[in-house]
Order: C-alpha cells, then sequence, then structure tokens
C-alpha cells in the first residue's frame, strides 16, 4: 500500500504541490512569528549583555508602583547616596542613572521618534565612568546645565552636529541646549530605536526629574570581591527605612531582559493568536483539498477495492499521503516562515529600530513544533476524507461519473442547528445575567453550528446569491450559479475560511465603531472649551505640566486647563489617577459632578465617578489613601462625585474613575504629565490671532498639538484606528489563506470538469466566456463565506461590546462602512481568485477533453 | 471574410493531411484527403479503427488543424482563423453530436439545447426551436436535467442542440455508440427525419453497417485515406465492402 500511496503522490504532482501550498501557508506563519520573536528576544537579550557587561552592581530603591501594561515607576533616590556608595570598599567606580522622559526636536522643528506607539524617547546621564554604557564617538561627555550629548542616531536624524544648539521638552519644560558629544549605545547607534538626549548627572536630575534625586546607581567592583559579596557590602551601609537595594550584575542584567521580553510577550501573544487562527483557516483547506481528491479519485479507489484491496488499506494509503504532504508542506512552510521573519525584521528597520544584528535565530524548537503541528494538522485533516475513501462500495468504479453529488444528511442539518441553538441559549442565558466568562462557550457553539451547517445551506444561498450573476451573464452566469451550487460540501468548505476571517473582521469593525461611536460622544458631551492640544505620548511621558500654564499667558485665551496622570498605589494594586488644574477645569471640561465645583477641590481631596464610589464603598466624606511613586502616602478625602464615568475608552484619554488635583503631589518627587491642555477662547477676541498664537508657544517648545475641538474629537476616535491597523493587518493573513483555499477548489475544479470544459468550447464558447464561468463562481463562493461571515461578526461584534457593557462600552454601532467595504473586497477577492484557475480552464485542449473515456 | 460561396457543398476537404508525433514516432492519421459534403445530405464516414474518422471529423469541424491541406465550412477557409473565430463559427455554423458525455449537467435539457445560441448571445428562431423540440421529442423532459434523463434522451437533446442553432453542417462521432440498438435506431430516425425535414446537412462517423446505412452516402477511409465511396447503401453490402478494408 505504501508503494501505491507513493504512486499517488508522484502520479499527481499538481495535486501534491496544491495540497502542500495549504500546508506551507498554515505553518509559515507558525514558523514566521516564532522565528521573529526568537531573533528580537536574542538581539534585546544580546544588547543587555553588552550594555551591563562593565557593571558590577546596581544599587536602587526598593519601592515601586505597578500599572497596567507593564508601566512601572520607581522611587528616586537621593544623588548623595552616589558618593557614599563610591566610599564602600571594593567598589572601583560609581555612575548615577537616570531613566526620564525627554524629547528632541531636529532642527527643522519636528520631535524625534514616532508618535504614540513607538519606541519610548529617554533623557538620560552620560559621564566619565570605568563601565559607562555610553562612548563618545565624537565630542566630549556633557557637563554643566546646558550641554548635551545625542545618541549617533538621533545626532544624525535630527540634522546635528557637535556645537549645535539642540531642543529637548522634558517634564521641566522646553529647553535649548549645546550638542557637545555624540555617544553610541553598546556597539549600537541607537537602542531599540530609542532617542536618548544625554545630561550630566545634576543636569538630567533638574531637567527631567528632581533636583538632587536620580534613578539608580551603577557601580564597578575592584575586582577584590565577588559581585554579591559586593551587593551585600552596599545594601550594608544603607538603613533598612531607607528602602535601599543593590542588585548585582548578572541580576539587573537578567531583569532588564525579562522586562524587555514581558513588553514583547504582548506582541507574541498577539502574534500567537494570529498565527493560530491563521492554521485554523488553513487546516480547513487542507480538508477540503483531501475531500476533493478522495472524491476525484473515487472511482480509482472503488477499482482497488474491485479487485481485492481492503477498506483499510484505502484509508492508509490516503493517510500515508498525508503525512508525506505534512512533512513537505511544513519543510517549506518553515523556510517561508523564516522568509517572513526576514521581513518582519526588514519592517522593524524601516520603521527606525536600529537593532544589533545577531544574525536570525531559528531555535530547534521552531524546528520541531512547526513540523510536528504541520504533520499533525495534515493528518488530522486528511482522517475523514481517507475513511471515506476506505468506504467507497466496489461498484463506485462501474458507475459513470462519481462525484461528491450526495446531499447534506438530516444528522448533519440536525446537529448543526442544535449546536447553533445551545450556542445562542448560552449567550442568552449571559443577556440574562450569567457571568460573561461563558460567552465563549456561546460564540464557539453558534461558530460550530454554522460551519456544520455550512454544506446544507451552501446550496440555497449560492443559488440565491448567483441570481443577479444569472440575470446580467447569461447562460455563463447560469452555469456559474449552478457550479457553486452543484456541490455544497465543497463550496461550504471553500467559503468556511473566509467566513471565519470576515466574521473576525466584521467583529473588530463592529467593536471599533461602537468605542468610536462612543468617544465621540463623550468628548462632544464633556469637552466644553475651544481648542486642544494633545499629544500622543501615552503612558510614558507626555506634555510638560508647564505648557498649560505658558498657555495661559497668552492674549485672548479665556483659560487653559492641562488633564494629566500619575501613577500611585491604592491597596497593592498600582492606579493611574487623573490630574486636574481645579481653578481652570469647570470652564473647560464637563464630567457631570453632582453638586460640588471642580474649584473647590483641595490638595488633601479626590473625586471619584459614582460607580468607582459605590464599587468600592467610598462615599462622599470618605477616605482614600494612596502611596505616590516616591512612596510616600497622602491620605484623600472623598469631596464629591461625578457622572461620566468613561473607564472603557480611558485607554482614549477619558477622565477615568479617579480625579486629584496637581497640589495634592507638589513637591512630591515623581514623573507627571499632561495628555491634553483644553483652551476657551475669550469673548470677543480673534479666534484666528488666539490659534496663530498658540501654535506659535507649542512650536518653540516643540511639543503639542493644536487642533480645534471637532479636530480633537476625530483624533481621539481615530487613535482606535491604529489598533485596528494591526489587527486587521494580522487578519488579512487568514484572509490570504482563505483566498488561496478558493484558488486550490477552482483548480480542482476545473480539472474535474474538463469534458464539460472542452464539450462548452466544442459547441462554440469562448475563452472568455470560460473565464467568465469561473470568475463568476468564485465570486458567489466568496461572496456565500463574506454574507454569512458578516452576519456572524456583527453577532459577535454585539456579544463582545455587551461583555464590555461593565467596562462603560454602553451602546453598539453597525459597522456600516466595513459591511459595504467587506462585501466590495469579497467580490474583489472572488475576481481575483479566479484569475489563474479561469485561465487554466482555457487552456483545456477541447480534443483532449472530448476524448478521455 | 472569405467571401461566401453560393455552392451547395456544405464542407470539403483538399489534400488534408495530419500528421502526429515526432521523428520516430510518426502518425499519418491522414493522408491527402479530398472528401465533399454536400447541402442537405446525410454522409457517413466508415473505416476500421485507427483509420482517421474521428481525425478527418475534428479537423474539418475547426477542433483541431491540419498539417497541411486545406478545410473548408461553407466556403470559409479554417487554416487562417483564430481561436476566437473558430469558436464563433463552431457556435454558428456547425453542430456537434458526440459518443458520450455530450451535455452540460447544470442545465436543463432546455437549456442544452439552446446553448449554443445561449452563448452567442442570441434568441434563434423560436419557431424552428420549437420545431426541434418536438422532432425529438422532448417537450415533456424540458426542465429535467442530464442526469434525470436515459441515454437515449440524452443524445436526443444533444441532436437538438445540434440543430438549434440551424448549423450549416451536423457533425456526429458514433452518436450511437454506446446506445442498446432500439435506442439507436430511434435516434438514427431522428437524424434521418432531420435531413429529410429539415434539410439538415449531417456528417457521421460510425462504425456500424445498419447506422450507416441510414446515410445517403458513405466515405469508407482506410489508414488515412480515402478508400471509395457508396451511395444509397444497405447493411449488407456495406458489411462486405468493411470486410474488404479489413476491419
Ligand atoms: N492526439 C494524437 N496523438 C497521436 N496520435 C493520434 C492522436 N489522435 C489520433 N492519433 C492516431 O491517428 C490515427 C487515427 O486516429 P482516429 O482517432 O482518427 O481514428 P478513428 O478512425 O477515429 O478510430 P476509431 O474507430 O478507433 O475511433 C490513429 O492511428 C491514432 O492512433
Ligand atoms: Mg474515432
Amino acid at each position: 500500500m505504501f508503494r501505491i500511496a507513493l504512486k499517488n503522490i508522484l502520479g499527481h504532482k499538481a495535486r501534491l504541490v496544491l495540497t502542500s501550498l495549504a500546508v506551507i501557508l498554515g505553518t509559515a506563519f507558525l514558523a514566521g512569528t516564532s522565528v521573529f520573536s526568537a531573533t528580537l528576544d536574542r538581539t534585546f537579550d544580546n544588547l543587555f549583555q553588552d550594555v551591563f557587561k562593565n557593571i558590577d552592581g546596581y544599587v536602587r530603591s526598593a519601592e515601586v508602583v505597578e500599572g497596567d501594561f507593564g508601566l512601572q515607576e520607581r522611587t528616586r533616590i537621593p544623588i548623595e547616596y552616589v558618593d557614599k556608595v563610591r566610599a564602600v570598599p571594593g567598589v572601583a567606580d560609581v555612575s548615577p542613572d537616570i531613566q526620564a522622559f525627554a524629547r528632541i526636536i531636529a532642527k527643522d522643528g519636528k520631535p524625534l521618534g514616532s508618535e504614540g506607539n513607538g519606541p519610548p524617547t529617554f533623557g538620560s546621564v552620560a559621564e566619565e565612568f570605568k563601565g559607562a554604557l555610553w562612548t563618545i564617538v565624537d565630542g566630549a561627555f556633557p557637563k554643566g546645565a546646558n550641554q548635551v550629548a545625542l545618541d549617533e542616531a538621533s545626532a544624525q536624524n535630527g540634522g546635528y552636529v557637535v556645537g549645535d544648539t539642540v531642543k529637548v521638552v522634558a517634564q521641566a519644560g522646553s529647553r535649548d541646549f549645546t550638542l557637545v558629544g555624540i555617544a553610541s549605545y553598546g556597539d549600537v547607534r541607537s537602542p531599540g530605536g530609542a532617542t536618548f538626549a544625554l545630561f550630566d548627572a545634576d543636569t538630567a536630575a533638574e531637567f527631567l526629574g528632581k533636583p538632587g534625586f536620580i534613578d539608580a546607581i551603577l557601580v564597578v567592583g575592584d575586582g577584590t570581591r565577588s559581585d554579591t559579596e559586593l551587593a551585600g557590602d552596599i545594601d550594608a551601609i544603607f538603613d533598612p527605612t531607607a528602602r535601599v537595594e543593590t542588585l548585582t550584575g548578572a541580576e539587573i542584567t537578567k531583569e532588564t531582559q525579562d522586562d524587555i521580553g514581558q513588553a514583547l510577550s504582548f506582541f507574541d501573544l498577539l502574534l500567537n493568536t494570529f498565527s493560530a487562527i491563521a492554521l485554523g483557516v488553513g487546516s480547513f483547506v487542507i480538508y477540503n483539498v483531501f475531500s476533493i481528491s478522495a472524491a476525484q479519485r473515487q472511482r480509482e479507489n472503488a477499482l482497488l477495492r474491485a479487485i481485492g484491496a481492503s477498506r483499510k488499506q484505502i484509508s492508509r494509503s490516503m493517510l500515508i499521503e498525508s503525512v508525506v504532504v505534512g512533512v513537505v508542506g511544513s519543510l517549506a512552510g518553515l523556510i517561508g516562515g523564516v522568509g517572513i521573519s526576514v521581513g518582519l525584521t526588514g519592517l522593524l528597520e524601516a520603521l527606525g529600530i536600529d537593532t544589533p544584528n545577531s544574525g536570525l535565530v531559528v531555535p530547534s524548537s521552531t524546528v520541531v513544533t512547526t513540523l510536528v503541528v504541520g504533520v499533525l494538522v495534515t493528518v488530522a485533516s486528511a482522517f475523514l476524507p481517507a475513511r471515506r475513501a476506505g468506504r467507497v462500495p466496489p461498484l463506485a468504479a462501474m458507475r459513470a461519473t462519481a462525484l461528491e453529488t450526495t446531499g447534506p444528511g438530516r444528522v448533519r442539518t440536525r446537529s448543526g442547528l442544535g449546536l447553533i441553538g445551545v450556542g445562542l441559549a448560552v449567550v442568552g442565558a449571559v443577556i440574562a445575567g450569567a457571568s460573561n466568562s461563558w460567552l465563549g462557550v456561546g460564540i464557539l457553539g453558534v461558530f460550530a453550528g454554522t460551519i456544520v451547517l455550512g454544506p446544507v445551506l451552501a446550496r440555497p444561498m449560492a443559488l440565491f446569491l448567483g441570481r443577479p450573476a444569472a440575470a446580467m451573464r447569461g447562460v455563463t452566469g447560469t452555469m456559474a450559479r449552478q457550479n457553486a451550487a452543484r456541490n455544497p460540501k465543497r463550496t461550504a468548505r471553500t467559503a468556511s475560511p473566509v467566513l471565519i476571517g470576515v466574521a473576525l473582521v466584521t467583529a473588530v469593525s463592529a467593536l471599533a465603531t461602537s468605542i468610536k461611536g462612543q468617544i465621540n460622544e463623550l468628548f462632544t458631551d464633556q469637552f466644553k472649551g475651544d481648542y486642544a492640544i494633545s499629544t500622543t505620548i501615552l503612558g510614558f511621558g507626555g506634555l510638560s505640566p508647564s505648557l498649560a500654564d505658558d498657555i495661559n499667558t497668552i492674549d485672548g485665551v479665556s483659560s487653559a486647563t492641562g488633564i494629566g496622570t500619575i501613577l500611585v498605589k491604592i491597596g497593592d494594586k498600582g492606579r493611574n489617577l487623573t490630574v486636574i488644574s481645579p481653578s481652570t477645569f469647570d470652564a473647560n471640561y464637563d464630567i457631570g459632578l453632582v453638586g460640588i465645583d471642580a474649584k473647590t477641590l483641595d490638595s488633601n481631596g479626590i473625586l471619584l465617578s459614582e460607580k468607582w464610589s459605590r464599587n468600592n464603598d467610598k462615599p462622599v466624606g470618605s477616605t482614600v489613601t494612596v502611596t505616590l511613586a516616591d512612596g510616600t502616602e497622602r491620605t484623600l478625602t472623598v469631596r464629591g462625585l461625578y457622572t461620566k464615568d468613561d473607564a472603557a475608552v480611558r485607554g482614549w484619554r477619558g477622565v477615568g474613575s479617579r480625579v486629584v488635583s496637581r497640589e495634592m503631589f507638589a513637591g512630591a518627587n515623581l514623573q507627571s504629565f499632561d495628555f491634553g491642555i483644553y483652551v476657551s477662547v475669550s469673548e470677543g477676541a480673534d479666534r484666528a490671532k488666539v490659534r496663530a498664537a498658540l501654535q506659535a508657544v507649542l512650536d518653540d517648545q516643540g511639543q503639542g498639538k493644536l487642533l480645534s475641538k471637532t479636530e480633537y474629537i476625530d483624533e481621539q476616535a481615530g487613535e482606535v484606528n491604529q489598533l485596528l491597523g494591526l489587527i486587521y493587518g494580522l487578519l488579512s493573513l487568514s484572509v490570504i489563506i482563505a483566498v488561496v483555499g478558493i484558488i486550490i477548489t477552482l483548480l480542482l475544479s476545473v480539472f474535474e470538469r474538463q469534458r464539460e470544459i472542452g464539450l462548452l468550447r466544442a459547441v462554440g464558447m469562448t475563452k472568455s466566456q470560460v473565464r467568465t464561468t469561473v470568475r463568476w463562481e468564485s465570486v458567489i463562493t466568496s461572496l456565500l463565506g463574506a454574507v454569512t461571515g458578516i452576519i456572524l461578526g456583527i453577532g459577535l461584534g454585539w456579544t463582545i461590546v455587551f461583555a464590555l457593557r461593565d467596562q462603560g462600552l454602553t451602546s453598539f454601532q453597525l459597522p456600516a462602512g466595513a459591511t459595504v467595504l467587506i462585501m466590495v473586497m469579497s467580490f474583489v477577492v472572488g475576481v481575483a481568485a479566479a484569475v489563474y484557475p479561469g485561465w487554466r480552464a482555457t487552456r483545456v485542449d477541447v480534443l483532449d477533453a472530448l476524448v478521455i473515456t | 471574410m472569405t467571401p461566401r460561396t453560393t455552392s451547395t457543398v456544405a464542407g470539403r476537404t483538399r489534400g488534408a493531411t495530419k500528421i502526429f508525433g515526432q521523428r520516430d514516432a510518426v502518425v499519418r492519421a491522414l493522408d491527402d484527403v479530398s472528401v465533399e459534403f454536400r447541402a442537405g445530405e446525410f454522409t457517413a464516414i466508415m473505416g476500421p479503427s485507427g483509420s482517421g474518422k474521428s481525425t478527418l471529423m475534428h479537423c474539418i469541424a475547426g477542433l483541431d488543424d491540419l498539417t497541411s491541406g486545406t478545410a473548408e465550412i461553407d466556403g470559409i477557409d479554417l487554416s487562417g482563423l483564430k481561436d476566437k473565430d473558430l469558436t464563433e463559427l463552431r457556435r454558428g455554423k456547425i453542430g456537434f453530436i458526440f459518443q458520450s458525455f455530450n451535455l452540460v449537467p447544470t442545465l436543463t435539457a432546455e437549456e442544452n439545447i439552446r446553448l449554443p445560441l445561449l452563448l452567442g448571445n442570441e434568441d434563434g428562431d423560436e419557431a424552428w426551436i420549437q420545431r426541434v423540440i418536438d422532432t425529438v421529442n422532448l417537450r415533456n423532459r424540458l426542465t429535467h436535467r442530464p442526469s434525470e434523463l436515459s441515454g437515449g434522451q440524452q443524445q436526443r437533446v444533444a441532436i437538438g442542440r445540434a440543430l438549434a442553432s440551424r448549423p450549416h453542417i451536423i457533425f456526429a462521432d458514433e452518436p450511437t455508440g454506446n446506445l442498446d440498438s432500439t435506442t439507436g435506431t430511434e435516434i438514427l430516425k431522428f437524424m434521418r427525419r432531420a435531413v429529410d425535414e429539415l434539410g439538415q446537412t449531417i456528417v457521421m462517423v460510425t462504425h456500424d453497417p445498419v447506422a450507416a446505412s441510414y446515410a445517403d452516402r458513405i466515405i469508407f477511409l482506410a489508414d488515412g485515406k480515402v478508400a471509395g465511396e457508396m451511395v444509397e447503401p444497405d447493411p449488407g453490402k456495406v458489411l462486405d465492402r468493411m470486410k474488404t478494408l479489413g476491419d
């Protein structure tokens, strides 16, 4: 039987190529993302290995506040500790270290580094030091309050040479420095695409954070004792109440590497999720190809059965074939995956992320996983078709045509409807109050049911969707419509990957549309001013708090208020507090304060959203204790409540659940930036002039983006699009696989219908009519998947929005634009997928086709 | 466009030669064949297996090209035509009936009959089509698909299709080869009627002396050459003649 299997494979090379293609696509992304993550991990590991190569100890505060998304803020330590550590026996050299937000303004006035989601922009310390992280490649180390050094990449991108004046924006505001040096980090020009403005320790402390405080002390030992002993000795000189900890060089290296790993893990998770989806979609295609080829071989198999082959032998022969296809496809997928990861790395470089080249890392685990997963998925996909092939009655050999013509059975209808019913019931139960975690089960039920039901639905739906084609295209349209409907199982299996891709895209669009709608409502409702100054920097850094004060001095501005955020601990949890300036807040922003004026918010008070107050049992008059990032505690009294809680869209700069005054942490040693400044123009002032004056201040300081009220609202909503873009990008891979699935099915169908095509050509069908027929069949199949997918996707989107109701997402909005776009796209996809099979169909030799017996 | 001649010749070949294969594996399937098919006549082509019957038919019907010599339909020389013109010619001027697999399985009997017209986006002569449907006796089977028809009915649909567009000439390659003799006879009678009543020109390839005896004239082929002709055939005479050709 093995010989027959091999013969089968070699005898049908085209089929082998097509089946393998499905496996390749499924596994390539899996391998690609895994190689990419491994390469990225290794790259950063090597980088920090290099950077901390000469560091034996790292002294810092043990006090840290950890927020969402891996954000954290560690308490700073006094700069005096530097000399204390220097005096410890065994210490050869020390250097203060600060890493804080700073933005370099390029010569052309534009800030360096990408806005928003790019790599961070740092301000840091560079001093003469034995274990120096920074090596000066041109000029000298910065010294004094007016000097700065830049990393090589930033100097180049900013158009700066030593001697130039460089504008830098940081927490303390915007300031000009003289560029005295250009530095490299380890052996890269700029680590991971981040930008660095470098100062001496005192300047860095004053400009970036708080005068007299630094983030950490880097230590180089003299070699007389081990790093661990040295760390112990350093720890010993500090009083335990100082909350200082010393890490060895190895520990800080490991921690930094782990932090990066953590930061990348979200990205990894995303890539893995989407490669799993791609693989799932791919397995549909593999299953489909095996089913079709089993059907096409039915007569051949029946003949084998008639001359004495057992069921088992027939099935086994097909399974052996699937193993071979699995191995060949996975190997090719692995190679393709390496290609994909090279592409991804290239993409990073194109985005300006300069990574030290440690070469491509292809972990053996990737090789094993790809092969095992690829082969398993292939064999599993081939299992049912193989069993079916074994069951073919020997008599089938005598029948003239033996195609997959059997209609869907009643069992299928029942189980499909059953699954959908159960799924809907579960979703219904959640709506009625059951836990959200059941939603997944419900959704899965509906999806599985729909796919099981596919072959039942395919015929009527294909006939329905094909009606316009038949009406418009005459007999070619009629044939296309009938072709799409003639093998309902095949059509359903071909449309399923499209269905899955489209359902996911639609659901994501529905979610995004709903969020955008809500953001729109929210800001229209809350923002009372005329202009907004925004920044796309989120999380790390933002607008200098002093900017709002500068804006307030402009003629024609009646009031400007900055809104920012700080990270604190409430209990043991890191939480963000929204920071406002009480005196100017009410004039520009309305959060629905209940019976209280924001002006009365004092430094010991806090305002809470009604919901948070209720959920955490903090009524007006009760107290909330928060720990600031510098380790100090504040006990705040709840002064009032507000109604407009918008936690769900907090990521998009709502005001959140807790509001404090800027005064609350005045003088504390911590970071705080504004994410927006809201401006009202005085009655009767010349708006154009005011706008120009505002712009002039922003240009001068090199920070912030001036927007009118409507522009601002659009922009806030538009930020959702960035995330959307990423998700669409990743989902497009599944769509590509779905398209390839259509192409493969069409090719196999064309192959199967050679005689028919030959006959049609003989009685006068032109080549272009042949192509038209294939094209419309493809379009009908693709639309079939799209329509079902859109229906499911809207349901899924609605369910997700419903599940997020507690997060404040209250209204579902139909993604009308996206739906239309998807329909158009699936039409285009149908047309595109038919190009090659259509061409192949025209190549059918009329005589050959007629002579085949 | 080649000017249309007003001859009574529906199709002809002159010095038609067809060579298959290359170098040592050459087969001379047609060797200098010059034949004429007269309008309104039912011509049969007979000959031993491999004598070139099908090849002759394919070449004159524009499905294959000659190595040398010419083939004409209705005065149009086929050798100069591009694929698109050939397709149009087949659709408009030629009808086909094959031994099997004659119909498009996804179309109904009526759609199959009208297929050449539908492909050409033409309405055709409705009265004629109705007459054809009656001639092949399919009125009560029009909405059926091929899989729901018997072999004989399927061949009748094929005849109907061949007639529907009023082609200049109909080619049939062993149209009764797959049928039992009763059904075969029925089909042959339909073809005969098409010639007699509708004035159709038919060229039929066959092995069967009985089938051939329905024709007005028989052209014999052997080894790719014309080996004679017989007018007003009857099965006995044909059988004798075939024996001399060494079938
Ligand atoms: N495509 C081809 N390639 C090579 N040789 C061919 C091809 N088609 C036909 N031949 C050869 O040409 C010769 C004539 O073939 P043709 O099919 O015309 O015979 P026929 O008279 O129709 O035979 P039959 O009665 O068996 O159908 C045969 O020797 C055949 O082997
Ligand atoms: Mg023949």
